[in-house]
């Protein structure tokens, strides 16, 4: 090598370690990530204790990590090298063509009978009708689109458990398979579609035996309220070539009342906010995304209370059962951290519908809850 | 700390470098000791301790032995007493726990074990500053006066913890008198990138599919295809992830102006058993050679002694990869071939044709892999078992993974072979000059984004 060859590729290495290093101390840190959706880590307080411990030093490593510059921009990078040499599966997400599809993973079946059993002891205790919806994802809904070969749990084997305790249950799987070829899942995101939803409400109303209520398709209008929406798939994945996915909706908010506790203490709220729209999370939107409690009203409605145990899956599909309920409660066990029974007695509600996906009911430990 | 992380890169090299460049030449190895103990003490700051004491005791020794080169009883009862300080420092550490709770299987002993982690790296630094006393007393290398510079060769970060195994005579002169040149800065972080790319973008990619393997026959759904996938990936991970490491360290030495020797040259291309651990951890085999085999008598004493002699390093190579009775199956396993190979297999393999050979070669490196990777005996048994036809012969799952993997194993493949570097040697040197620098860049910026993204770094040869 010339002197000044060895001096060029001098340059160029300590250029890009010592440009990242100047790069990450001139700007700002972040409090979070919008594409990842989480608090980012900080500057670790430094104490001789966690020094000896080694926690400071993780958190250093954590910081510099979550405060990388162009974090999501090197997480691109990766993705795309990976799919140029063949790679199907991101983080746990499959590419199938133009659509992102989270793997389920084979449950701990202790968890599982676990949660059943929590559920049965609910459906022994409260005078309420238990109803038990079960909402296969996109991973089974569309297991011919997966990679060949590629793994997913077998989500009917829950169905079937399901079957066996006795509890009336909810068709979604045949529902949702019946329109496969429909866009009822986001291909960004995890969750289905207001259309998804949709189809979900009808399943929903034939197994409450109110079938005969269910409002055809073309009483509602879509809105079509962003064309822009890139959901947690698009984040896990790193996959940030696809088209976005658009988001609509379907209920006009006339005549409902919606008490959100969303703050901890109650307040008015309204099915959809919108200011999520202009923001990452925008499945958020429908009716404000996680809270622990959230009572939808309808004075016009037919009638019936109904209390539904829920995850976020519950809250594109509440808007449509607020139609014909009097009361649609929403309760969240992540947050809402009491009895149901009790919450049932107290509020006089008809039916409880326990409403999971089914990957959230397999990884969920907060259902103790019911069991009290 | 690890070479392969965003900390190392873009924090801790950056400053070091800037320091230790800084710094007027007299001051170098005080930096270096420093930035060393910075590095070493990065993950268990206590351990540092240890440092200090390797550092003071072998020092000291050094010293003494050359203070008493005259009465030879005297001096070799110093390089002893060094000696048993690194090994007790050994296996306190790192086979106490083993070695209680083997014995405790016995009727009527019970002692508990300890549960302490293990010092990074303890199994390559006690090994160095072995040689540093024995090499002295061979008058290999003088006595080093200065405790700064013996203190920064025995807490030398680019090879303190996962190699290669350095011996003191082959840095004795740079750590008192090192040559820098911008060439030679240059070249270390070229050979740094090499050995990045391995590690970040080669080897943690593959090692997935391994993963994939041990978790399928927990599931119970290995099957022959898939466990010899696994073993490959395997193959390939470990080599590419020790080897990576040890280019990287090759290249930071490099950098500060050392001259490390070579520690990995092309192992799957041997073509005999033999041939293999001439190629395999190098620094190792020579550690044990010069430091433990020829000390023992070697091949002279007649064939008896010449095997005796063979197993005794080969046990002491199992055990030296860790406190598990896998690795010393693995050392004897190895122990064994080499054996049959000197003795029984000679004439046959000469026959042999060149494709054969290295296919028998291969064949016995993955099994023996096999025997390196699954610390549980039994579950390791039940894998092998599934290999040589104990199970199902493939499944859609196989499939998926083979065409998931299939040009990541290719470019692995290629890599394994010196076709890369035939090819580089006979590009127009206009091509290199060109090419070195897009492709330092490719291999920083796309490692970085495996970093950045993270789901998937760890590192094999850490507790060894």
């Amino acid at each position: 090598m010339t002197k000044a060859y060895s001096r060029f590729i001098t340059i160029l290495f300590c250029g890009f370690i010592g440009g990242m290093f100047f790069l990450s101390l001139l700007l700002p840190d972040r409090e979070r990530s919008e594409t990842e959706n989480r608090l980012l880590a900080q500057w670790p307080e430094f104490s001789w204790e966690t020094l000896k411990s080694g926690e400071f030093t993780d958190g250093v490593e954590e910081y510099i990590a979550d405060q990388f510059p162009l974090r999501d921009a090197w997480t691109g990078v990766k993705a795309r090298v990976e799919q140029l040499i063949g790679k199907t599966e991101f983080n746990d997400v499959y590419l199938a063509g133009d659509t992102l599809i989270s793997k389920v993973e084979t449950p701990d079946s202790a968890l599982v009978d676990k949660n059943f059993g929590y559920i049965q002891s609910m459906a022994d205790k409260t005078d309420a009708k238990v109803h038990l919806g079960l909402i296969p994802s996109a991973a089974e809904i569309w297991r011919d689109r997966l990679p060949a070969g590629a793994y997913s749990w077998d989500q009917t084997l829950l169905l079937e458990m399901a079957e066996k305790t006795g509890l009336n249950t909810v068709d979604f799987l045949t529902a949702l398979k019946e329109h496969a070829g429909e866009e009822i899942f986001y291909r960004t995101d995890h969750h289905w579609t207001t259309l998804g939803a949709y189809y979900g409400y009808v399943a929903i109303m034939e197994a409450l035996g109110r079938g005969n209520e269910v409002l055809s398709m073309d009483s509602f209008t879509p809105e079509v309220v962003t064309t822009a929406f890139d959901g947690t798939l698009y984040s896990n994945s790193g996959i940030h070539w696809l088209k976005s996915d658009k988001m609509e909706y379907w209920v006009k908010e006339d005549g409902l009342t919606v008490t959100s506790w969303r703050t901890g203490k109650e307040e008015i709220a309204s099915l959809y906010d919108r200011s999520y729209l202009s923001v990452k999370d925008k499945y958020s939107s429908f009716l404000g995304g996680n809270q622990p409690l959230c009572v939808i009203r309808n004075e016009n409605a037919a009638g019936g209370k109904l209390m539904i145990i829920r995850d976020s899956y519950t809250d594109s599909v509440a808007p449509f059962l607020a139609q014909h309920f009097s009361e649609v409660h929403l309760l969240d066990l992540r947050q809402y951290r009491a009895s149901m029974v009790n919450y049932a007695r107290e509020n006089v509600i008809d039916d409880i519908l326990v409403m999971y996906s089914v990957p959230n009911f397999i990884t969920d430990v907060n259902m103790v809850f019911m069991g009290l | 700390m690890v070479f392969s992380s965003l900390t190392f890169m873009f924090a801790y090299l950056v400053v070091t470098l800037a320091v230790y460049f800084a710094a007027p030449l007299r001051w170098r190895n005080l930096v270096l000791l420093i930035v060393s103990l910075f590095f070493y003490g990065w993950g268990e700051p206590v351990y540092i301790l240890i440092m200090f004491l390797s550092t003071v005791i072998d020092y000291t020794h050094g010293l003494l032995v050359e203070k008493y080169r005259h009465d030879d009883k005297k001096a070799r009862w110093f390089v002893g007493q060094s000696v048993v300080f690194n090994l007790l420092l050994l296996g306190f550490f790192k086979y106490y726990d083993f070695i209680v709770t083997n014995l405790s299987l016995i009727p009527g002993i019970d002692i508990e074990p300890l549960g302490i982690p293990l010092p990074i790296g303890i199994s390559f630094f006690t090994f160095q500053t072995m040689s540093y006393t024995i090499d002295v007393y061979r008058k290999d290398a003088p006595a080093q006066r200065n405790i700064v510079n013996f203190g920064a060769f025995v807490t030398m970060f680019p090879q303190l913890i996962a190699g290669p195994i350095v011996k003191y005579k082959t840095v004795a002169e740079d750590l008192n008198h090192r040559v820098y040149t911008t060439e030679n800065f240059a070249l270390g972080v070229r050979r740094f990138c090499v050995g990045f790319a391995k590690k970040v973008l080669l080897a943690n990619s593959v090692g997935a599919l391994w993963d994939a393997s041990l978790a399928a026959q927990g599931d119970g759904t290995l099957t022959v295809v898939g466990g010899w996938l696994g073993l490959l990936a395997y193959t390939f991970q470990i080599y590419f992830d020790f080897s990576g490491y040890s280019d990287m360290a090759i290249g930071l030495g490099q950098v500060f102006g050392f001259r490390f020797e070579e520690n990995f040259n092309y192992p799957y291309q041997a073509n005999s058993i033999t041939d293999f651990w001439r190629r395999w951890h190098i620094s190792m085999g020579s550690w044990f050679r010069e430091y433990l085999y020829i000390p023992l008598g070697g091949n002279r004493g007649g064939t008896m002694k010449a095997l005796r002699n063979t197993f005794i390093v080969w046990l002491a190579t199992g055990i030296w990869h860790g406190a598990s009775w896998n690795f010393i199956l693995w050392g004897l396993y190895f122990g064994v071939l080499l054996v049959l190979e000197k003795y029984v297999l000679r004439n046959a393999l000469a026959k042999m044709p060149m494709i054969l050979k290295h296919m028998y070669t291969l064949f016995l490196v993955m099994v023996g892999w096999g025997l390196f990777a699954i610390e549980d005996l039994g579950r390791c048994g039940a894998y092998l078992k599934i290999c040589f036809g104990g199970g199902e012969l493939w499944s859609a799952a196989n499939g998926y993974d083979l065409r998931s993997y299939l040009a990541t194993l290719v470019i692995l493949a290629v890599s394994s072979t010196t076709l890369g570097r035939t090819v580089w040697h006979r590009l127009p040197e206009k091509v290199q000059k060109v090419a070195t620098p897009v492709l330092m860049l490719t291999s920083l910026l796309i490692g970085t984004a495996y970093l950045v993204s993270g789901s998937y770094n760890p590192f094999l040869y850490f507790r060894f």
